[in-house]
C-alpha cells in the first residue's frame, strides 16, 4: 500500500527538484516526489491511500544530529533541573531561575515531591545566579532527604548532611583534602572525582542509565531528528551503552537510527592501535536495523573547548594558561595513519586553531603518503580556525561538522576572559568553510548544546550571542545552507547521504514536519518553529502540541 | 597517609627506565600506575599474581595500568600494604594535574612532581609547534627535572625554564636521590642494578660506515633496547649515535677516531652487524 503525503511544500533538499508538493512511500522508502498529478503513474497503477493530516505543513527531510552523546545524556536527564537559563525539554520547560531565594524555593518544591529516589540530585545550580551554595544551606532546605547539588558546569557538586551520611562520606577521611570543603560539603575538581566514586552506585545503576536513555529519546524526537550518531561510543563503559542502546531503541516505536563510533582509546585499552583496529574493523557484525557501525573512528586531538583547554597558536590565551593534548602528536598521527591505510574515515574532535593545525597536518601527511579521494577525514566541533586551515582543509577534501553553539554561549565570555574578540567572534567559521566548498554539518555535541538541529541552524545562520549580539557576519551562513548543514551534508558526513538526508525516489521515507517554511521564515524566528511530528521509514510519530 | 610522586615527561624521555628502577629497589612495598605494562621491564619470575589491570609482585609491589580515573585507581590501592605511591604522567600531562591528585584525594599525600628529560631531544622539543609549551610546562612545574642522556646539551636550554637540574650522568642512585632531597619516601635501595637478561654487543670498525645503514639495522631490531657510541663516515665525517627504541639521532662530533657502538639488548642472538 501506497501512502501520499501531501504538503503545504516539501523542501527536497535535492537540487534537482527543490520543492514538491507531494510524496509517495511504499514500505518506509520514498517511491517519488511531486505534485498529486505528477504522481499518477504510480497511484494509478497501485493501491493508494492520501493521508492529509500534513497538508498544512513543510515537510523536510529528517533532521540528522551528527555528534552527541547518548551515554553523557543519559546521566544528566534523570536529574532534576534547576537552571539560570530556560530549558525546553518534551516534558515541560524548566524555567529560569534567577536568584538564590528563587533557586531556594524550586528545590524545597522538588523535594516535596514523592517522585525522586533515594537520593535527590540536582543540576544547573549557577554562583552567578543563584548564590553560594554549602552545606549548611541545604540543610536548612531539607536536613532529612539526601541532596546532591550539580553544578551548571559538571565541575562540582554539594550535598546536605543526609546526603554525606548516605555515601558514608566521613570528615576524617577527606581532612586533608584540598579540593573538598567538608565544612562546606563542596567537592571539586578532583574532590568531585571522589564524590563521583561515591554517587556511581546512584547515576550509573542499570536502571537509571536506562531511563536516561529513554529521557534521550524523548529529547531525539522533541528536536526532530531521524538519525543521531554517537559519536564515541564507550565513554564510560563499551558493552553497557551499546547493550542498553540496543535494548531501548531497536523497536517499531523507535522514531529515530544511531549510528555508532567506535572511540579508538577505548578499544584500544592499552593494546596496540591495530589491535583496536581489528576489533573495531568486526563491530559491524553488530549491527541491527536501527544500529549500525560503519567504517569510521573517532580520534582526538587537544582538550574540551568549554573548559578552556582547547590548544591555541599564538597569541593564545590572554592570561597565557596553556591548553591540552589529549595525546601526543607521534600518537595522533602514528593512530591516524593506522585508520587512514585502511581506508577508515576519520572523525578527529579538534577544539582549538592549533589542535586543528595538528590535524591538518596530519590529513597533509597522510595524502602524501597515500592518496585517498571522498574519504570523509571529518574535523569535529571546529572551535577556532584560521582562513588559511580552512582553505587547506578545502584542498585535502576534508568535511567538517561544527558546533555552532559555541557562538551563542561562549563568544561573549571569551571575547573578554579567554581569547579577545576578533578570534573569540569568528568561533565556528562556518561562513568560510561553505565559501570553500567543504561539505559542513552541524551538531549539538549534546549535553553541550540543546539537540535541536533548527537550533544549531538558527545559531549559524544568525550568529547572534547570549547577550543578543551579531557576531561576526561575514561567517553567517544562508538559510538553504543551513539547512542543508542539518540533513544532506549531515547525512554526507555520516556516508549515509545514499540513504537519508534529502527527499527523492528510493531513499528512507524520513520526514520532519515543521509548522512554518525555515527557507522563508523571518531567520531570528528559525528556532523557534513548532515541530509537529517526524516520519521514520514511513511511520509516523507526532508531537503532542508543544 | 601515602606519599604520591609523579614522574611526567615527554615521549620517549625515560620515565619508564625510572619506574623500573623504583621497583626493583624497593625495600618495602610501592605501587606503581603506569600507562603501559608493555614497556616496564618486570622479570617474570618477581610477578606473583597477574589480573588485568593489576600485577602483583614477589617483593610486595603493585603496578597498576592506568586508566582514564586516577582516583579510582587511587582509591583500590588504599586496602593494599603499601608505603608509597608512583604516577607515571602520560607523555602530553601537565604534571600539576596528576600531582593534585596526591594533593585532594582523601588518604593520600604529595610528595614530589619529577620531570624526565631526555638531552637528545629536549631542544627540539621545545622548538616543536604543537608540544613546546607542553614540554615547557612539565619541565616548570617539576620539584626536580632528571636530565637523561645529557651528552652535548647546552645546559642554557634548559636553565631559560629551571634551574633545578640534575643530570643523571652524576645520580647513583635514583630512589636516594628522590628520598633526600624531597621526601620521606621509604624507597631503599637494595644493590639490584642491572636486569640480568640485559646483552651488551660492542660493534667496531676501522674502515668508514654508512650512518643510514647503522640506523636502519638499530631500529629493524625490536630486542635493542639502547645504542650510544661515535661513527666515522667515508668523508671524514664523525658523529655521536644515541639511540632508543623509538629514535635514533646522530649529532656531529668532534671524534675522530675509529668507529665504535655499545649495543644494549635483551634475550640471545642479536643478529651480527655487517655492512
Amino acid at each position: 500500500m501506497i501512502t501520499v503525503f501531501p504538503a503545504k511544500s516539501i523542501i527536497t533538499m535535492n537540487a534537482s527538484m527543490p520543492r514538491a508538493e507531494a510524496v509517495a512511500v511504499r514500505d518506509g522508502k520514498i517511491l517519488e516526489t511531486g505534485t498529486l498529478e505528477s504522481l499518477q503513474p504510480w497511484l494509478s497503477k497501485h493501491d493508494h491511500k492520501i493521508d492529509e493530516q500534513f497538508k498544512n505543513s513543510f515537510i523536510v527531510p529528517g533532521l540528522i544530529d551528527p555528534h552527541l552523546h547518548p551515554s553523557m545524556a543519559a546521566v544528566l536527564l534523570p536529574t532534576y533541573f534547576i537552571t539560570a537559563m530556560e530549558w525546553k525539554m518534551p516534558w515541560g520547560t524548566t524555567p529560569a531561575t534567577r536568584s538564590p531565594a528563587e533557586y531556594d524555593e524550586r528545590l524545597k518544591e522538588a523535594i516535596s515531591k514523592p517522585t525522586h529516589g533515594e537520593l535527590f540530585i540536582t543540576w544547573g545550580h549557577h554562583n552567578l545566579w543563584h548564590g553560594p551554595i554549602s552545606r549548611s544551606r541545604l540543610n536548612s532546605i531539607d536536613s532529612k532527604t539526601p541532596i546532591v547539588v550539580w553544578n551548571r558546569s559538571f565541575h562540582e557538586v554539594c550535598m546536605n548532611d543526609a546526603a554525606l551520611e548516605l555515601l558514608e562520606i566521613k570528615e576524617a577521611d577527606v581532612a586533608n583534602a584540598t579540593q573538598i570543603d567538608f565544612e562546606k560539603g563542596r567537592f571539586y575538581e578532583i574532590g568531585l572525582g571522589y564524590a563521583i566514586q561515591k554517587l556511581n552506585p546512584y547515576i550509573l545503576a542499570p536502571e537509571i542509565f536506562k531511563e536516561g536513555l529513554l529521557k534521550l529519546k524523548e529529547v531525539v524526537h522533541f528536536g526532530g531528528q531521524t538519525t543521531i550518531a554517537d559519536m564515541a561510543v564507550g565513554l564510560f563503559d563499551f558493552e553497557t551503552e551499546l547493550n542498553t542502546q540496543a535494548a531501548l531503541y531497536e523497536n517499531e516505536d523507535n522514531p529515530f537510527r544511531v549510528e555508532l563510533i567506535a572511540h579508538s582509546t577505548v578499544m584500544q585499552k592499552g593494546n596496540s592501535i591495530e589491535q583496536a583496529e581489528e576489533l573495531i574493523a568486526q563491530l559491524p557484525e553488530r549491527n541491527t536495523h536501527r544500529l549500525n557501525f560503519g567504517k569510521r573512528v573517532k580520534l582526538f586531538t587537544d582538550g574540551a573547548f568549554f573548559s578552556q583547554v582547547a590548544q591555541l597558536m599564538e597569541p593564545g590565551y590572554i592570561d597565557g594558561h596553556q591548553g591540552e593534548w589529549l595525546s601526543t602528536p607521534e600518537q595522533f598521527e602514528e593512530n591516524a595513519r593506522v585508520f587512514w591505510n585502511k581506508g577508515y574515515a576519520i572523525h578527529v574532535h579538534c577544539t582549538g586553531d592549533l589542535g586543528l593545525e595538528l590535524a591538518v597536518d596530519t590529513l597533509q601527511k597522510m595524502q602524501d603518503e597515500k592518496p585517498r579521494f571522498n574519504h570523509g577525514f571529518t574535523i569535529e566541533h571546529f572551535g577556532l580556525s584560521t582562513p588559511e586551515q580552512v582553505f587547506r582543509l578545502s584542498k585535502l577534501g576534508a568535511n567538517i561538522s561544527a558546533n555552532a553553539y559555541y557562538v551563542h554561549e561562549l563568544s561573549d565570555i571569551y571575547s573578554n576572559d579567554s581569547v579577545g574578540y576578533e578570534r573569540a567572534s569568528s568561533m565556528a567559521r562556518i561562513g568560510t568553510s561553505f565559501k570553500e566548498g567543504i561539505t559542513t554539518t552541524l551538531h549539538s555535541d549534546f549535553t553541550m548544546a540543546p539537540a535541536q538541529p533548527l537550533m544549531s541552524m538558527w545559531v549559524a545562520v544568525n550568529r547572534i550571542n547570549e547577550k543578543g549580539n551579531l557576531m561576526c557576519e561575514e561567517e553567517r551562513i544562508t538559510p538553504q545552507q543551513g539547512l542543508e548543514a542539518i540533513t544532506i551534508n549531515a547525512a554526507r558526513v555520516l556516508g549515509l547521504d545514499h540513504e537519508i538526508g534529502s527527499i527523492r525516489a528510493g531513499k528512507k521515507a524520513d520526514f520532519t514536519i515543521l509548522e512554518e517554511d525555515p527557507l522563508n521564515i523571518d531567520p531570528i524566528k528559525i528556532k523557534d518553529i513548532d515541530i509537529k511530528a517526524t516520519v521514520f521509514e514511513g511511520k509516523v510519530f507526532s508531537l503532542k502540541s508543544q | 597517609m601515602i606519599p604520591v610522586t609523579v614522574i611526567a615527561g615527554y615521549l620517549g624521555s625515560g620515565k619508564t627506565t625510572l619506574i623500573n628502577k623504583f621497583l626493583v629497589e624497593a625495600s618495602s612495598p610501592i605501587a606503581v600506575l603506569v600507562n603501559d605494562f608493555g614497556e616496564l621491564d618486570i622479570d617474570s619470575k618477581l610477578i606473583d599474581n597477574e589480573e588485568s589491570l593489576t600485577l602483583s609482585l614477589t617483593n610486595g609491589c603493585v603496578c597498576c595500568k592506568l586508566s582514564d580515573d586516577i582516583g579510582a585507581s587511587l582509591e583500590s590501592l588504599k586496602n593494599r600494604d603499601i608505603s608509597a605511591v608512583v604516577i607515571e604522567a602520560s607523555g602530553v600531562s601537565l604534571p600539576i594535574k596528576i600531582a593534585n591528585y596526591g594533593l585532594s584525594w582523601p588518604g593520600f599525600t604529595l610528595n614530589a612532581i619529577i620531570t624526565v628529560v631526555d638531552g637528545q631531544s629536549i631542544a627540539r622539543l621545545l622548538k616543536d609547534k604543537f608540544v613546546m609549551h607542553t614540554v615547557k610546562n612539565q619541565i616548570q612545574q617539576a620539584d626536580a627535572v632528571l636530565l637523561n642522556r645529557s651528552n652535548n646539551l647546552p645546559l642554557e636550554e634548559l636553565h631559560k625554564f629551571t634551574t633545578n637540574v640534575i643530570d643523571e650522568n652524576e645520580i647513583s642512585d635514583f630512589s636516594d636521590l628522590i628520598l633526600k632531597e624531597y621526601s620521606p619516601i621509604q624507597l631503599v635501595k637494595e644493590g639490584i642494578t642491572d636486569h640480568a637478561s640485559f646483552q651488551t654487543y660492542v660493534f667496531t670498525s676501522n674502515k668508514p660506515v654508512n650512518k643510514e645503514k647503522i640506523k636502519e639495522y638499530l631500529l629493524s631490531n625490536p630486542n635493542i633496547q639502547r645504542a650510544k657510541g661515535w661513527i666515522k663516515e667515508e668523508d671524514g665525517n664523525c658523529f655521536l649515535l644515541q639511540m632508543t627504541p623509538s629514535e635514533c639521532n646522530f649529532s656531529s662530533s668532534n671524534f675522530n677516531n675509529e668507529t665504535r657502538i655499545v649495543i644494549i639488548y635483551i634475550g640471545e642472538g642479536l643478529p651480527a652487524l655487517k655492512l
